[in-house]
């Protein structure tokens, strides 16, 4: 008991500077991937070789010079740039003279050296996880084949049923003749088939004449039905438009509805022009220049846009030789006798984009939602009350109006009383 | 030999009648791929050249998606004077300045913030920190206004909005010029009274001569 030190074992010594170095090499790694996120994650990626605005930093101190260079660039790129070292000139011409932002007064040389520390340790396994969502968001593209057309159920019925009876006459036709030469009879007449036919429906003449009305009946409605189907791009059965497969599979569900971009953001003219307008692959590139997988075809599908667009995802370098023009499919289309104008409903009416597209939104396969008739857009205009109030195009004319029938009338602006239903606003 | 004649023709004219029905019914649509079957022309198949369409006009395809004719101006169009260089964005910092009036500047914030919500929220965030929805999935989040934005000159708002920055695009055709400035009213909204410093997002030392007009 004398003299006793408590002696700590080298290990657990050992152990505990580790600790307490690591974890202060931690909270110096964790600050430095805050400032790191901050100030230089727009540009680079941290761990990988992928370039962004500037080269990914994986392997960046086997790269650059020895020393503090590196800081020094960091602090002041420009400077050194013009002060002509040679690698900074370099990597200032391969990344295409984009010039890297100057942080000298916004960074300290204690805040470089905790950034450098947090690209210099591998990367803590939480923010290593993968990226990419749940595969499998959307449903399945294709629709199932709903079943075989009863008509066709019908006539197959009737061609076996005809080839049964045509075979068993022809069996019994044969035994009687047998039947007959065993007999030393003569071979039977020749009855004819038409004959036959005739002899029956004379015996059954009731049940065939309801037989004939019916089918007429159901042949005519038929037709009538099939009508209504032809060329609007719309059926009404079933309340189905046209959906085609698009060269890319873009999906509105993803981009409006669950990153909730407006739509005026991709179709940007439908307020300052007739047409909605198709997004130029330069407004895909907008966002997917950094976004180059997705959650359910990974790379695939956004690969499309970069072949449109001659876009090389590794070296970001536009080759504009290599350009591809999409040729996405219009959906939605009205005759060429008709003007519409969607400045003029969007701006003026006020109207949302989902009153005649439906809910985008839960799209995955852009569809057409409303029928497009003429006799659609006409009980629109008739049951659409115009905005008034508030609304600059409509203040003199409202204040005309209520002016001259002060009182005498309880009347709903719709739109076919301002107008609307005039053949030539839409026909000319 | 009479009556077999009749037979001939009544069993082929309610063949005919049968096939006319089928073509009938046939019509209604079920592949959604296919746009249908116009019953007589209807013009949905524009004899016109339409936007965005292929015509073959005498022998020749003629794509109707296609860039403007080189020099062609819009109308309306104002030219842009700073160049897409480091030096035209300092250049931009330091002496372009909102043509929109000063007085009627909550005016032009409230038209920023609808132009903000259609084309800026979804990677900038509703109140401009870089938290939009996209702006998470990008590989670096947008830098906040209020953050290392904080002193951005109005000029360089309006360069990076007209030319892209970093991982941004160029909005210019989206975007009228004075869609622009109403924005950077709104930006500048966002980003909150200047603190005294310097611009922390100088990238070149801005030449004192004078401004090379582009486009």
């Amino acid at each position: 008991m004398k003299n006793q030190i408590p002696r700590i074992p080298l290990k657990a010594l050992i152990a505990i500077v580790f600790t307490v170095f690591t974890i202060s090499s931690n909270l110096k790694a964790q600050d430095g991937a805050k400032l790191f996120k901050q100030n230089c994650a727009v540009c680079h990626s941290s761990h990988t070789d992928q370039k962004l605005t500037g080269p990914g930093l994986k392997g960046v101190f086997d790269r650059v010079p020895k020393g503090d260079w590196i800081n020094r660039w960091i602090l002041n790129s420009e400077k050194l740039i013009k002060g002509g070292d040679a690698y900074a000139n370099k990597i200032y011409g391969e990344n295409g003279k984009a010039a890297m932002t100057v942080f000298e007064g916004n960074l300290t040389p204690k805040d470089i050296d905790a950034i450098l520390g947090f690209i210099k340790a591998p990367l803590p396994v939480a923010a290593a996880a993968p990226a990419g969502g749940p595969a499998n968001l959307e449903g399945t593209q294709g629709e199932t084949a709903g079943g075989i057309e009863p008509l066709y159920v019908i006539l197959a019925v009737i061609v076996i049923m005809a080839v049964l009876l045509a075979s068993l006459r022809s069996v019994r036709t044969a035994l009687q003749n047998t039947v007959n030469r065993s007999d030393n009879q003569d071979e039977a007449m020749e009855v004819t088939f038409w004959q036959e036919v005739k002899n029956w429906m004379g015996g059954h003449r009731r049940f065939v004449g309801v037989m004939a009305i019916i089918l007429i009946f159901v042949g005519m409605k038929s037709c009538w039905d099939a009508c209504y189907t032809i060329g609007v791009y719309y059926d009404y059965k079933t309340q189905k438009g046209y959906k085609p497969e698009q060269p890319i599979k873009f999906s509105h569900k993803i981009h409006a509805g669950d990153n909730e971009i407006a739509c005026q953001y991709c179709h940007s003219s439908v307020e300052k022009s007739r047409h909605a307008g198709i997004p130029t692959v330069n407004i895909c590139m907008n966002c997917h220049k950094g976004i180059q997988t997705g959650p359910q075809y990974q790379g695939k599908e956004i690969g499309k846009i970069y072949e449109a667009a001659g876009f090389d995802p590794k070296t970001l370098a536009y080759d504009d030789s290599k350009q591809n023009p999409l040729k996405w499919i219009k959906v939605h289309n009205l005759p060429d006798h008709v003007y519409f104008n969607h400045s003029q409903h969007v701006v003026v009416g006020k109207i949302d984009c989902a009153t005649c597209h439906g809910n985008l939104k839960e799209m995955t396969v852009a569809e057409q939602k409303a029928p497009l008739t003429m006799k659609w857009c006409i009980d629109c205009h008739r049951k659409t009350e115009v905005v008034m109030e508030g609304n600059a195009y409509y203040d003199r004319l409202h204040k005309a109006l209520k002016e001259k029938y002060a009182g005498q009338y309880d009347v709903k602006f719709t739109v076919d009383k301002i107008g609307g239903l005039e053949c030539a606003k839409c026909h000319y | 030999m009479k009556k077999n004649y009749r037979t001939i023709k009544l069993s082929i004219s309610a063949a005919l009648a049968g096939l006319v029905m089928a073509g009938f019914t046939s019509c209604g649509k079920k592949d959604a791929n296919s746009p249908g079957v116009e019953f007589m022309p209807d013009m949905y198949r524009s004899p016109s050249l339409e936007y965005y369409q292929v015509h073959t006009v005498d022998g020749d395809t003629i794509n109707n998606a296609m860039l403007p004719v080189k020099g062609s101006v819009a109308r309306g169009f104002i030219p842009y004077a700073y160049a897409n260089t480091p030096e035209g964005y300092e250049q931009a910092g330091l002496n372009l300045h909102n043509p929109l009036s000063a007085s009627d500047k909550e005016q032009w914030e409230k038209d920023g913030e609808v132009l903000y919500g259609k084309f800026c929220v979804h990677c900038h965030g509703a109140t401009g920190a870089g938290d939009g929805k996209v702006g998470a999935k990008l590989p670096g989040p947008p830098p906040a206004y209020s953050g290392p934005l904080k002193n951005l000159p109005e000029g360089k708002i309006f360069h990076s909005i007209t030319y892209g920055k970093n991982s941004m695009g160029s909005h210019a055709g989206q975007l009228t010029q004075e869609e622009r400035w109403k924005l950077v009213y709104f930006v500048q909204k966002l980003q909150g009274p200047k603190t005294a410093g310097t611009d922390s997002t100088k990238v070149a030392a801005a030449p004192a001569a004078t401004v090379t007009p582009s486009h």
